[in-house]
């Protein structure tokens, strides 16, 4: 099916005890753009969950007079509540977290970005299977998928895949490890882009870097960590652009994507970046969300929150927001990727929050090999003097690490 | 039940300073809304600032539905160091649990 057949309809539920959220249908109706429906129409209620139909019936025959080829949900759907709509009302349905779901797996291009998707979808898919199969036992629903003979045994089928690849994807993280003890030993700091989806994350990356890293106006642009390296007033940085976050998703994905999530929780530094053109409200919400997502990740190190795409407003304006969401962010950094105002001031911000490099004083001997040593340390570190002296006395700034893989962990003076 | 209190000055990111921890419990037999406002606001008392405690201990209450009934301000954990607060408190509370319980064993094999 062409992405322009593919049409659906936006069903969000509002239970009335709440107050009404506007921006759940605009997130939904950008979501499902990301994922190429073409949407017929939004529709919304207020009530309370209906155990069959999660909407009112009437709503969604309302939902089906415009013929879509999917209706897609806000709210999460049961099982049961799948079955009945499909049965009884003869429509493909979706919710929010499989509509997510889908846009991961059409954007999914790396190994790694393929088999996190698949542990998210087999999480999803495991209760609901067992759901179904303690439903099909009852005699209440059909048999589902085809299965056949094989219907009894796929929830121990899935729980097996699950595992193989949570081993494959731990090898994945251990790699990751490495990469980033060897990155650090070679004198960079590692510096993490985080923040809700479509904040500008990548736009910012190439900004700063220089890169042309893939940057659309559309959520889950970006699904797997890339990085590119940036010089901050002599400072050698990595910066790592990674997947947005998003308000209310369930735990097992965010687990799902533990081992790109960790490129943020073993960052130096995290830039939170926040798009500050969102009306207030909004903000706010996707501020708390993010820092929900970063306690989530275990964060332990400084963050810098960056309101992005300042040049949509006045700067008096930015100022105004910047200030009132100063309890979320601290000392924000207004800054705009596209047209590169506050990105100086961003890079003496990071060199600020980053933490000082220690100095060191090293004895070399007067050698060839000695020699040899001292020009790799210009690469990996801050020379600050030498002395040539009987033995050659080498001040300089840079991390333990940086010495200890040049082998002069032992030739500290202090 | 037992309810502790952790007075504290935070950043968005940090815990900056604490202040006092305070432990308050009650025997009940079954939890209600009431019952926990009450404790709360025992544990609170005299302590400024705003009241945060976890969405699920409120029943997901909504927040302007939990300020009418404290009669305090109130929100739910938005930021880190929050979060951290909150965690604090959990842990105060379930060894504070632990030891009352303990206690009482004790007295009843004495």
């Amino acid at each position: 099916m062409r992405s322009e057949d593919k049409t659906a309809v936006l069903l969000v539920r509002e239970s009335p005890g709440r107050t009404t959220d506007p921006y759940k249908m605009t997130e939904l109706c950008g979501l499902a753009h990301a994922a190429g429906y073409h949407v017929l129409t939004e529709i919304s209620q207020r009530r309370g969950r209906d155990h069959l139909f999660q909407m009112g019936r009437g709503k969604i025959e309302e939902a089906l007079s415009y013929h879509p080829n999917k209706l897609i949900f806000y709210n999460p759907l049961s099982p049961s509540q799948v079955y009945n709509i499909r049965s009884e009302l003869g429509v493909q349905v979706l919710d929010r977290f499989n509509l997510i779901l889908e846009i991961f797996s059409r954007r999914a291009s790396t190994r790694e970005a393929k088999l996190q998707v698949e542990l998210a979808r087999l999480s999803y898919d495991a209760p609901q299977v067992r759901n179904a199969l303690a439903l099909k036992k009852r005699g209440e629903q059909p048999g589902f998928r085809g299965a056949g003979a094989y219907e009894q045994s796929m929830y121990h089928d899935i729980r097996g895949r699950m595992a193989k690849i949570r081993s494959e994807l731990s090898a994945v993280e251990d790699m990751g490890e490495n990469r980033r003890q060897r990155r650090r030993e070679q004198g960079f700091d590692l510096v993490a882009l985080a923040g809700y989806t479509n904040a500008g994350k990548s736009t910012l990356l190439n900004s700063l870097t220089g890169s042309e890293v893939r940057a659309q106006d559309q959520p889950f642009t970006t699904l797997s960590p890339t990085t590119r390296a940036l010089e901050v007033l002599g400072r050698r940085v990595l910066l790592t652009d990674t997947v947005g976050f998003i308000d209310d998703l369930p735990h097992f994905l965010i687990k799902a994507f533990r081992s790109t999530l960790s490129e943020i929780s073993e960052a130096d530094l995290v830039l939170l970046v926040a798009d500050i053109s969102d009306p207030m409200p909004l903000l706010r919400r996707k501020l708390i969300a993010s820092h929900k997502a970063l306690w989530d990740c275990d964060v332990a190190s400084p963050i810098v929150t960056v309101l992005n795409k300042a040049d949509r407003l006045d700067e008096r304006e930015a100022e105004d927001k910047a200030e009132r969401v100063s309890d979320l962010a601290p000392h924000p950094v207004l800054a705009s990727a596209v047209t590169g105002r506050g990105l100086g001031l961003l890079e003496e911000c990071l060199s600020q929050r980053l933490q000082p490099l220690p100095e060191h004083e090293i004895r070399l001997p007067y050698t060839s090999q000695g020699l040899s040593q001292l020009s790799r340390l210009y690469q990996s570190t801050e020379l600050v003097g030498v002395r040539y002296e009987e033995e050659l006395i080498v001040r300089l700034r840079g991390k333990k690490e940086s010495l200890a893989r040049a082998g002069l962990d032992r030739a500290l003076l202090e | 039940m037992v309810c502790a209190a952790v007075s504290a000055r935070i950043s968005p990111n940090f815990l900056e300073r604490i202040g006092s921890v305070r432990l308050t419990h009650r025997w009940a037999s079954s939890l209600d809304i009431n019952l926990i406002s009450d404790i709360i606001i025992e544990a609170c008392n005299g302590l400024p600032g705003t009241i945060i405690a976890e969405s699920g201990d409120l029943y997901n209450l909504e927040v302007w539905r939990v300020k009418s009934i404290l009669g305090r301000d109130f929100k739910y954990p938005q930021t880190i160091a929050e979060r951290t607060a909150v965690e604090l408190a959990h842990h105060i509370s379930l060894a504070g649990r632990r030891l009352i319980r303990d206690g009482r064993d004790m007295e009843e094999r004495e």
